[in-house]
C-alpha cells in the first residue's frame, strides 16, 4: 500500500516516481533467510532501480522468461498451472536458489477454478479445452456490437457492467438487471435497486461471485506465499500493475481484431471516441491498483499496433495518442511504463520517443534493436530482445553469441535487461544458465 | 473492365464498391466481368500488402468486400463451370494445441488471391488431419500456422507424420510470429515465413 506524502502535488513525475521507489525498495518488516540473502536481494533490487532510473547498472540484468519451463522441467503441466497451484510453489523456489537469476523467475498460474466458477469465455485453459500440454489462449469474439459504440462512449463503466460483463461471464448473465447505479440518490431510489437483489437469477450471480472470491483467496495466498518465499531468499520481483492501450481494450475482446479493423474504415470517428472515453478510467484504474499494490510500474503488453498490423498514419491516428496520454497521465502520478511490444516497431521508434525521459522501459520482441539503440539512445530503459526460437531450440553457442551481441551493443546504456522476446515453455538448464552468466562477464 | 470498381476497392470504399457492383449487374453486364475486376482489384491489394503500402484493416475490408460482392453476382452466374487453372493445391492449418486464425486466414486469402487452391483445415488440427487432408487432396504443399511457442513441437508432429505417411515429395512450410530458421530446422520443415508474403513466394516456388 502506497501513501502519499502530504507535498505530493507539488513533486515532479520523476521525484514521484523515485518516492515510489522507495517505498518498493525498503526493507522494513522483512524476513529474510539469510545475511547473505538480504544482501543479494539489497544488491539485486538496487540494480534494477538504478536501470529503471537510467543511473547506470555495474552490469546489464539477465531475466529470462522462464517461467513456465520450471514447471515443465519439474514434471508438471498446464493443469497444474491452472488448479494445482500449492505444487507450483517448491519447484519454483528450488529453481531460483539454484539458478540464483537476478529477478525472481516465478511460474505464473491461473486460477482456474475462478474461471470455471464463473463461466469465463474470452479464454480457454488447461484442464478445460485445452489439452495439459496447453496453459492459456484468447478467443476473440465480439462482445461489444458496432451499434453499441454510442452507448460504451456515454458510460464505458456502465457498459462494463451491464453489457460486457454479463457476456463474457456466464454464471454473471444476470447482473444485466442491476439497476443503473449513478441514479441512485434519493430514499426513493433505494428499494427499487435492492429489488434485482431479490430475484433468483441475480442472487445465484452474486453466489457465484462469492464463490468465485473464494476460489481466488485460496490461488492468491499461494502466489503471495511465492512471492515471500522468493524475496525472503534474496530474489526481488518487477513491481508492476497491468494495463493495455485503449485501442487494444478495444480491439482485443471488446470488438475482436476483424472487426475493430474494419471499425478503423466504417466508423474511425467511433473508435477514436470510445479510445478517449477509455483514457481517464485507465489512469485513475491503475493508479488505485499500484497504490494498493505498492507497484512502480504498469506493464502494458501492446498488440495491434505493431508494424505489420496497421500503417504509421492509422497508428498516429488510432492508436498512439490514447495510448501516450494513459502513459503521461500515469507518470503524473510517479507510475512509470512498461512496455512489452510484441511483434516489431521498427517504423514506431520515432513515435515513442516522444515520451518524457525516464517515463518508460522498452521490451522489445522482434524490433531491430540496432535501430533501438540508434533512435531511443539512452532516453528510457530497454530490455529484449532474444528470441523465443533461440532459447527453446537453437544451440547454446549461439544463444550466448546472440546475447553477446546484444550486451556489447548496450554496454554504456544506463539501463539494460537482456530479455527474451518472449516467455518460453521448453529449454534446457544449460540454455538458461548461458543466459544468465553472459550479463557477468560485463561486470 | 471498369476502372470505378476497381479504384473503389483498392481505395477502401466499400458503400461504393458495392453500390458499382448491383448497378453493373442490374444493366445486365456480364457477372464474370465483375469478378474479373475483382480479381484484379485484390491483386493490387495484395501487391501493396507485400509493399508495406497495406496491412490487415485493407486485407479484412478487401476480403469482406470480395466476399458481398461475391454474394451480388451468385444469383447472376449460370452454373457453368468458371474455374480459373490453380498453381496448386496448398492443406494449410493451424497445428494442434493452438487456435489462433487470424494469421492463418490472412495467409488462407493471400494463397487464394494468388492462384491456389487452399484447403483451410481450420485451427487446432492434429497431425493426422494434415495426413488425411493429403492424401485425399494429393496436394503438394503443406502450410502449418503456429503462433505459440508451444506449436514447435505440434509442427515437428505433423512434418514427422507426413514423413511416415510416405507422403515424401510434399513440401511443408511454417509460419507464426515466433517461426524462424531455428525452428524450421527442429521441426524438419523445408521452408519457412514471417507473413504471408514469404508464404507467397515460398508457395510459388514450389509450384
Amino acid at each position: 500500500m502506497f501513501t502519499y506524502p502530504d507535498n505530493w502535488d507539488s513533486l515532479s513525475p520523476r521525484e514521484k516516481f523515485a518516492l515510489r521507489l522507495d517505498a518498493w525498495q525498503s526493507t522494513e518488516g522483512m524476513d529474510f533467510e539469510s545475511g547473505e540473502a538480504k544482501a543479494n536481494y539489497e544488491e539485486r533490487l538496487a540494480r534494477l532501480r538504478n536501470a529503471l532510473e537510467l543511473k547506470g547498472t555495474d552490469r546489464p540484468i539477465a531475466n529470462p522468461g522462464v517461467g513456465e519451463y520450471i514447471l515443465r522441467r519439474a514434471g508438471l503441466d498446464g493443469v497444474d498451472l491452472l488448479y494445482n497451484h500449492e505444487r507450483v510453489f517448491e519447484p519454483v523456489i528450488e529453481f531460483n536458489k539454484e539458478f540464483q537469476p537476478d529477478l525472481a523467475i516465478s511460474g505464473f498460474t491461473y486460477p482456474g477454478e475462478v474461471f470455471d466458477i464463473l463461466g469465463f469465455q474470452t479464454y480457454i485453459w488447461a484442464g478445460q479445452k485445452l489439452p495439459a500440454s496447453g496453459s492459456i489462449q484468447c478467443v476473440e469474439g465480439e462482445y461489444m456490437m458496432a451499434d453499441e459504440y454510442d452507448e460504451f462512449i456515454m458510460d464505458p463503466s456502465g457498459f462494463w457492467l451491464k453489457k460486457y460483463i454479463p457476456r463474457i461471464f456466464t454464471a454473471l448473465e444476470p447482473v444485466k438487471m442491476l439497476a443503473h447505479l449513478p441514479r441512485i440518490s434519493e430514499i426513493v431510489d433505494v428499494g427499487a435497486a435492492a429489488v434485482p437483489f431479490g430475484m433468483p437469477p441475480v442472487r445465484e450471480a452474486m453466489q457465484a461471485l462469492l464463490d468465485a472470491g473464494e476460489a481466488a483467496m485460496k490461488w492468491v495466498s499461494v502466489a503471495g506465499k511465492t512471492g515471500a518465499a522468493l524475496s525472503a531468499a534474496g530474489f526481488p520481483s518487477m513491481s508492476t500493475a497491468f494495463c493495455k492501450a485503449p485501442f487494444d481494450f478495444l480491439g482485443d475482446t471488446l470488438r475482436g481484431t476483424r472487426a475493430i479493423m474494419l471499425d478503423l474504415y466504417r466508423r474511425p470517428d467511433k473508435v477514436i471516441a470510445a479510445c478517449e472515453a477509455y483514457v481517464p478510467i485507465l489512469v485513475k484504474g491503475i493508479t488505485d491498483a499500484a497504490n494498493e499494490r505498492g507497484a512502480t510500474t504498469c506493464m502494458f503488453p501492446l498488440h495491434k499496433g505493431a508494424d505489420s498490423f496497421m500503417s504509421q498514419e492509422q497508428f498516429d491516428k488510432f492508436y498512439w495518442p490514447t495510448l501516450k496520454a494513459v502513459m503521461l497521465g500515469l507518470w503524473e502520478e510517479g507510475i512509470s511504463s512498461y512496455m512489452f511490444v510484441e511483434g516489431a516497431y521498427n517504423n514506431r521508434l520515432e513515435t515513442i520517443a516522444e515520451m518524457p525521459e525516464g517515463s518508460t522501459c522498452w521490451w522489445f520482441d522482434q524490433t531491430d534493436m540496432q535501430k533501438v539503440h540508434d533512435i531511443l539512445g539512452d532516453k528510457f530503459t530497454i530490455a529484449g530482445n532474444v528470441p523465443a526460437s533461440l532459447m527453446s531450440t537453437g544451440s547454446v553457442e549461439d544463444l550466448r553469441a546472440y546475447c553477446e551481441d546484444l550486451c556489447d551493443l548496450f554496454q554504456d546504456h544506463p539501463g539494460y535487461l537482456l530479455q527474451l522476446g518472449c516467455g518460453v515453455e521448453q529449454t534446457t538448464d544449460e540454455h538458461v544458465r548461458t543466459f544468465l552468466d553472459v550479463v557477468k562477464q560485463y561486470a | 473492365m471498369s476502372q470505378d470498381l476497381v479504384n473503389a476497392i483498392t481505395e477502401m470504399r466499400e458503400d461504393e464498391a458495392l453500390r458499382i457492383t448491383k448497378e453493373r449487374l442490374k444493366a445486365g453486364e456480364n457477372p464474370l466481368d465483375v469478378l474479373v475486376d475483382c480479381r484484379n482489384a485484390m491483386e493490387i491489394v495484395g501487391d501493396r500488402f507485400a509493399e508495406g503500402q497495406a496491412f490487415i484493416p485493407e486485407l479484412i475490408l478487401a476480403g469482406e468486400m470480395l466476399g458481398k460482392i461475391m454474394q451480388e453476382t451468385k444469383p447472376y452466374l449460370e452454373e457453368t463451370g468458371t474455374a480459373d487453372e490453380k498453381l496448386g493445391t496448398i492443406v494449410f492449418g493451424t497445428v494442434e494445441g493452438d487456435i489462433h486464425d487470424i494469421a492463418k486466414d490472412i495467409v488462407a486469402f493471400m494463397l487464394d488471391i494468388n492462384g491456389f487452391e487452399v484447403i483451410d483445415l481450420g485451427v487446432d488440427v492434429s497431425p493426422q488431419a494434415f495426413v488425411d487432408a493429403v492424401t485425399e487432396s494429393d496436394a503438394k504443399i503443406v502450410g502449418l500456422s503456429g503462433f505459440l511457442t508451444l506449436a514447435y513441437d505440434p509442427m515437428k508432429a505433423t512434418v514427422e507424420a507426413l514423413k511416415d505417411a510416405g507422403l515424401d515429395d510434399v513440401k511443408v512450410m511454417i509460419g507464426g510470429g515466433q517461426i524462424d530458421e531455428h525452428v524450421r530446422d527442429y521441426t524438419g520443415a523445408d521452408a519457412w515465413g514471417r507473413d504471408a508474403v514469404a508464404a507467397i513466394s515460398i508457395a510459388k516456388s514450389w509450384a
